[in-house]
C-alpha cells in the first residue's frame, strides 16, 4: 500500500488527539476527542474548523482556459464573474459524474477547480486528456496552498478579526474576496461544505497554514473532523461523491440529474458548445423537467432520484440499506446516520434556539423518480423494516446567521371554520381599533421612514363618498387627446383629478404626471411594463423582448425592492444568454461608505453594459444620488438609456434641501406619496417629454399600462387626500424638508453622542436624508426592534449591506420624516436619543418616558391649520357623519 | 481509560458485573465506548430472550456504524436499562454505569479476562 499522504496541518491534527484515518490516500482526522457530535453542535451553534487542504486544487489558465473549462464542466464559465465561484459537475461522454466541483475565480485569467481529494487522479487524467486540444494549462496547488473551511454563525466575526474589520466578501453565497488576514495574503470564499448560511473557506500560503489554524482556535473556534463534515452535510442535503454521486449501489452509474443540484450546475448556453456529455444531459433534463410536472409514463432515463428521507421509527439508516414500498424494493439508502440538532421554540421572527440536544435518524436515498414528497416507505435496517417518509429538506438556511433543522411533522388539521355571532367580533374589532389609534397617534414614538401620517384634511377627504365610487377613464385620439368617463357621476373626480396633476407636476418639476397607481410598487410595474411595451411597439408578431441591461441598487446595498427583478421588475427584465442570469448590474459602492453610490466605477460599469434602462432610488438611503453625473456620462457616449430615479422614500424632499430630479436629468419619477410626502397611501409617475419628443410615446404608453393596465378602480377617495396633501406639501415644503434633514443630521449626531453606533459618513452629519441608520450587532436587528416596539418606539430591523438578510439584520432604520411633522426639533430628538440608548445600551424600559415625550406632540404641523380650515373640516366630518 | 477492578472483560470489550451466583450486568467497556465516538442509538433485547456467550444479544450505533454486542454469559435477560433508548450517550459517558442488560439463570461463561488482563489487552 503506497504511503497516506498528509496535509499541512496533519502535526496539528495529531497534536490535538484527533483519530486519524485513510480517506482517499490522505492520513485526515475523522474526528478530535470531541467526537462528531459535539463537533457537529458547535459548527451550527459557534464555529468550527475543517481542513480540507487535502481537497485537489488545480490552477488552469491560458488562452483557451475558459473554452477548455466549458468543456469539461457542466457549468457555464461565461457568467463566473470575478470574485465569485460555482458549483460544476465533471460529467462523463455518458452523462454520469466523474465528479463535483468548486470553481472559483479569484483572479481575472486564472481559475481555480476544486475536486474531492480521492478522485483527484482520476480527474487529472480525465482532464489532462482533454486539455491537449486547447491552448491552456493545469497546474497542481493542492501542496502550496493549505484550505481551511471556517464555517459556523461565528465565523465572519472571527475572521473579521484576522481582516482587521474589512468585509470578507460581499454578504452573499460563492461570493470571494483576496485580502490580508494580520499581514497575509489570504483568498476567501463564501462557500462550504457545511450547508452554513455563514461559512468560508479559507486558502493560504503552505507556510502560513498552522498559524491562521491556531488563531483562529485562540479567537473560540473548534477543530472539527471528517465526521462531522459529513453528518453536516448529509443534513444539508448535500451529495457525496461515492454515495449520493456517482456509483450506485447496483454497480450501474447515477445520471447527474438524479441529483437536483444538476439544474443549478448544468448549463446549455450555447457558447458551452458540444461539451462533454452534453447529449445525455439534455435528455436527462427533458426527464427530469417530466417528472418534475409529475408525468411518470418513461423513466428510463431518469429511473432513479436522489431524494432526502427521514426515519420515523427508532434506528438508524446506512448506506446501501435497501428501501421498499410494499413489497417492492424501489432503492437504497445512500447516506444515513443519526445527526444532533439543538431544538427550539417559539414561532417565526421569535424562535429561539435551546441549549436542549436532539437526534433524528435521516439520510439520503436513491429511489424510484416517481416517488413523491411525503411518501411513506420501509427501510430494511438489518432485517427490520423500519418505517420512513420522503421528505423536501432536512434543514433550511434562509434565516440567518443560523442553520434551521426541519424535522418532519405531517401537515396539522386545520383549525374550525369561523363561525357564532359576529356582533361581539364586531365591538371588539372596534374597541381594539381604538386602542391602536390611540398608541400610535398619542403614544408611540413613529420613526419607519416609509410612514406618515397624513393630516386630519387629508384622512377625512379619503373616507368621503367618491371613496366607494368608480372613475375609469381614458384619453381619445378622436377627441384631440380628451379624457373619456366610462361612468357617469364622475365630474367632481375628474376635476379633482385634473388638479392633483397640476399641484404634482409643480411639485415633481415635469411635464406629465400619472396620478392613478394606487401604490409605489405599482408605479414602478406600470413604467417597466410600459417600458418593455414601447421597447417591442414596431414588432408585435414576436414575443416582446425584455428589459436589459438594467442599472439598478442592488436589495443588499440598500436598493428598493420594488425595482429588483424579485419585486416589480421581475417580469420585464431579460435573460442574458451569455450568463444565462437576469440581465441586471448593480451600481458599485464607494469603498470606504457603502451607502453611496462610486461615480468613477459606475461610469466603468456603464461603458462596459451599455444599460438601456436605469433606475436610481434605494429604500435604505443616506445619500443624494448621482444622477446629474450619470446623466452626462450617458449623454456623453450617446446611449439612448432611459434614466429613472424610483423616489419612493424621498418623494416629499424633491426641492431644494434635497435633489430635484429632473432638473438633474432623470426622466421618469416613480414615488409613494405616504413616506415623506404628506398623502395617503399611493403612487405617482412623472415623466418629462414633450409632445413631439420621440419618448413622447413612453409617456403615453405608461398611461395605458396604469390603466387598464394596472387598475380600473384607482380608489377615489384617497384621491381626494392627495390633492389635499400636494396642496399641504406645495404650501410647506420648505420649512418641512429644512426641517426634515435638519432633524436627521441632528438625531444621527445625537445617537452617535448617546453611544450608539451610527452608520454613515460623520463628515456630512451621517445622512442627507431623512433616514438614519444604528448598528446594534450582527443579528440583534429583530430582537431589539421587538425591544423597542414594546417600549412604543416604532422603527424598524434592517439588514446593512454587510449583512445575510433581515433575519440576520444588526442595524435599525429610522426616519425622523413623521415626528418632524408632529413637531420633533432637535431637542426633542436629543431626548428621544437618550431614551433609544437606555432602552438599547442599558436595557431600561422607557414606555413611561416615550409617552411622556409624545403626549406634547400631537398636534399635527405643516397643514392647513387656520380657523376658517379648522370649522370647514368640523363640518366635512360632520356632514360626511364621520 | 478506566478498568474497575471488581469487573470482568471479553476480549469484544463487554463487562461482566454478578450481582449473585448466576446473576450478572453486562454493559461495554470505556475503552469499546472511546474506540465507537458518539453512541446515537442502541437496539435493546428483551426481557425473557435467552443469549448464549459470546453471540450477539443487542447493537449499538455511534454516528459512523453499527456494532454488535456479544454477551459475555449464556442465561436469561431479567431487564433491560431503557433509559438507554433515549439517551444512548450514557454509555459514553459513564459506561460502567450505564449497564444495558441484567442477565438471570446464567449457566455458562464466555472467556473472560480480569481487569489488569483486560488493561495490558487493549494496550497491545
Amino acid at each position: 500500500m503506497s504511503e497516506l499522504k498528509r496535509t499541512q496541518l496533519y502535526d496539528i491534527h495529531v497534536a490535538a488527539g484527533a483519530t486519524m484515518v485513510d480517506f482517499g490516500g490522505w492520513e485526515m482526522p475523522i474526528e478530535y476527542p470531541t467526537k462528531i457530535v459535539a463537533e457537529h453542535l458547535y459548527t451550527r451553534h459557534f464555529c468550527s474548523l475543517f481542513d480540507v487542504s487535502h481537497m485537489g486544487r488545480i490552477l488552469v489558465d491560458g488562452p483557451q482556459a475558459v473554452d477548455f473549462l466549458q468543456h469539461v464542466l457542466s457549468s457555464n464559465v461565461n457568467a463566473l464573474d470575478l470574485n465569485q465561484a460555482q458549483y460544476a459537475i465533471i460529467p462523463n461522454e455518458d452523462g454520469g459524474a466523474i465528479d463535483d466541483a468548486y470553481l472559483y475565480r479569484f483572479e481575472e485569467e486564472r481559475y481555480l477547480l476544486v475536486v474531492n481529494a480521492a478522485n483527484t487522479d482520476k480527474d487529472l487524467a480525465h482532464l489532462n486528456e482533454q486539455i491537449k486540444a486547447y491552448d491552456a494549462k493545469m497546474t497542481v496547488i493542492t501542496g502550496d496552498w493549505a484550505a481551511i473551511a471556517v464555517q459556523g454563525p461565528k465565523s465572519k466575526e472571527l475572521l473579521q478579526i484576522l481582516s482587521g474589520g474589512e468585509a470578507l466578501t460581499e454578504p452573499v453565497k460563492n461570493a470571494l474576496n483576496t485580502l490580508k488576514f494580520e499581514g497575509r495574503t489570504v483568498r476567501v470564499a463564501k462557500t462550504g461544505y457545511t450547508g452554513e448560511p455563514i461559512g468560508y473557506e479559507v486558502y493560504i500560503e503552505s507556510a502560513e497554514a498552522a498559524w491562521l489554524w491556531n488563531r483562529l482556535i485562540e479567537l473560540g473556534a473548534k477543530p472539527a473532523g471528517l465526521g462531522a463534515r459529513d453528518t453536516l452535510r448529509l443534513e444539508a442535503g448535500l451529495p457525496l461523491y461515492g454515495h449520493d454521486m456517482g456509483p450506485a449501489p447496483d454497480g450501474s452509474e447515477m445520471p447527474v440529474f438524479a441529483v437536483s443540484l444538476a439544474k443549478f450546475a448544468v448549463s446549455f448556453a450555447p457558447q458551452k458548445g458540444d461539451y462533454v456529455g452534453r447529449k445525455p444531459l439534455e435528455r436527462q433534463y427533458a426527464a427530469f423537467k417530466r417528472i418534475m410536472e409529475r408525468d411518470f409514463s418513461n423513466l428510463d432515463v431518469l429511473p432513479k432520484r436522489i431524494q432526502p428521507i427521514a426515519l420515523l421509527d427508532r434506528g438508524v439508516m446506512r448506506a446501501g440499506m435497501p428501501i421498499y414500498k410494499g413489497d417492492e424494493q424501489v432503492g437504497w439508502v445512500t447516506s444515513g446516520t443519526m445527526v444532533p440538532y439543538y431544538k427550539h421554540e417559539g414561532v417565526g421572527l421569535q424562535t429561539v434556539i435551546l441549549d436542549d440536544v436532539a437526534k433524528r435518524s435521516i439520510g439520503l436515498a436513491y429511489m424510484n423518480s416517481d416517488l413523491l414528497e411525503d411518501d411513506e416507505v420501509a427501510i430494511d435496517v438489518r432485517g427490520r423494516k423500519l418505517k420512513a417518509v420522503v421528505v423536501p429538506y432536512h434543514m433550511r438556511v434562509d434565516a440567518p446567521p443560523f442553520a434551521r433543522p426541519i424535522i418532519y411533522r405531517p401537515d396539522e388539521e386545520e383549525g374550525p371554520a369561523a363561525s357564532g355571532d359576529r356582533k361581539p367580533k364586531a365591538l371588539e374589532l372596534i374597541t381594539k381599533a381604538i386602542d391602536n389609534h390611540q398608541w400610535r397617534q398619542e403614544r408611540a414614538i413613529n420613526l419607519i421612514p416609509s410612514e406618515m401620517t397624513p393630516s386630519r384634511a387629508v384622512r377625512l377627504l379619503c373616507a368621503s363618498d367618491p371613496s366607494f365610487r368608480y372613475a375609469e377613464h381614458k384619453k381619445i385620439k378622436s377627441f384631440y387627446d380628451a379624457d373619456v368617463f366610462y361612468y357617469q357621476g364622475t365630474k367632481f373626480i375628474d376635476e379633482v383629478e385634473q388638479l392633483a396633476v397640476e399641484e404634482m407636476k409643480a411639485f415633481l418639476g415635469c411635464s406629465e404626471v400619472e396620478t392613478r397607481a394606487i401604490s409605489g410598487q405599482m408605479s414602478n410595474t406600470a413604467v417597466f411594463s410600459a417600458l418593455m411595451d414601447w421597447k417591442n411597439r414596431l414588432d408585435r408578431k414576436h414575443d416582446p423582448k425584455r428589459l436589459g441591461y438594467v442599472l439598478n441598487n442592488h436589495i443588499v446595498k440598500g436598493g428598493h425592492l420594488s425595482a429588483q427583478p424579485m419585486g416589480a421588475l421581475h417580469d420585464y427584465i431579460a435573460i442574458d444568454p451569455v450568463t444565462e442570469r437576469q440581465a441586471v448590474v448593480n451600481f458599485p459602492v464607494c469603498k470606504d461608505n457603502i451607502y453611496k453610490i462610486d461615480v468613477e466605477e459606475t461610469k466603468k460599469v456603464i461603458d462596459q453594459y451599455r444599460p438601456e434602462f436605469i433606475i436610481f432610488g434605494k429604500s435604505m438611503v443616506l445619500h443624494k444620488e448621482p444622477v446629474a453625473a450619470i446623466r452626462e456620462f450617458v449623454d456623453d457616449l450617446g446611449l439612448q438609456t432611459t434614466i429613472m430615479y424610483d423616489m419612493a422614500h424621498v418623494l416629499g424632499l424633491i426641492g431644494d434641501y434635497f435633489q430635484k430630479p429632473f432638473q438633474e436629468g432623470a426622466e421618469i419619477v416613480t414615488g409613494s406619496t405616504h413616506k415623506t410626502f404628506f398623502g395617503p397611501q399611493r403612487g405617482v409617475v412623472g415623466m418629462n417629454w414633450k409632445k413631439g419628443e420621440l419618448k413622447y410615446g413612453l409617456w403615453e404608453t405608461l398611461e395605458s399600462r396604469v390603466f387598464p393596465g394596472s387598475v380600473s378602480n384607482h380608489h377615489l377617495g384617497t384621491q381626494l387626500g392627495l390633492l389635499m396633501a400636494a396642496y399641504e406639501m406645495n404650501q410647506f415644503k420648505d420649512e418641512y424638508q429644512k426641517a426634515v434633514i435638519a432633524n436627521a443630521k441632528h438625531f444621527a449626531k445625537a445617537l452617535k453622542a448617546q453611544g450608539l453606533n451610527v452608520a454613515g459618513d460623520p463628515a456630512i452629519d451621517y445622512t442627507e436624508t431623512h433616514q438614519v441608520i444604528v448598528s446594534v450587532g450582527y443579528g440583534t436587528g429583530p430582537e431589539v426592534a421587538e425591544r423597542l416596539e414594546r417600549n412604543s418606539i416604532i422603527c424598524n430591523y434592517q439588514a446593512t449591506p454587510e449583512e445575510e438578510g433581515f433575519t440576520a439584520s444588526g442595524a435599525l432604520r429610522m426616519g425622523v420624516n413623521e415626528m418632524t411633522r408632529f413637531g420633533f426639533g432637535p431637542k426633542e430628538f436629543d431626548r428621544l436619543a437618550e431614551i433609544m440608548a437606555d432602552c438599547i445600551l442599558r436595557g431600561k424600559e422607557v414606555k413611561e418616558d416615550v409617552a411622556a415625550l409624545r403626549a406634547g406632540y400631537t398636534e399635527m404641523k405643516y397643514c392647513f391649520s387656520d380657523a376658517d380650515v379648522v370649522s370647514a373640516l368640523d363640518e366635512l366630518a360632520k356632514k360626511t357623519g364621520i | 481509560m478506566n478498568f474497575p477492578a471488581e469487573l470482568k472483560y471479553t476480549k469484544d470489550h463487554e463487562w461482566l458485573k454478578m450481582i449473585d451466583d448466576t446473576t450478572g450486568l453486562v454493559g461495554i467497556t470505556d475503552f469499546a465506548q472511546s474506540e465507537l465516538g458518539d453512541l446515537v442509538f442502541i437496539n435493546l433485547p428483551q426481557e425473557g430472550d435467552e443469549v448464549t456467550a459470546e453471540e450477539s444479544f443487542c447493537d449499538v450505533e455511534s454516528v459512523k456504524a453499527v456494532s454488535d454486542v456479544m454477551s459475555p454469559v449464556t442465561g436469561v435477560v431479567a431487564e433491560v436499562n431503557t433509559e438507554l433508548e433515549d439517551e444512548p450517550q450514557k454509555l459514553n459517558e459513564e459506561p460502567y454505569e450505564a449497564w444495558i442488560a441484567k442477565i438471570e439463570n446464567i449457566t455458562a461463561f464466555g472467556d473472560l479476562m480480569d481487569a489488569a488482563d483486560y488493561e495490558a489487552f487493549v494496550q497491545k
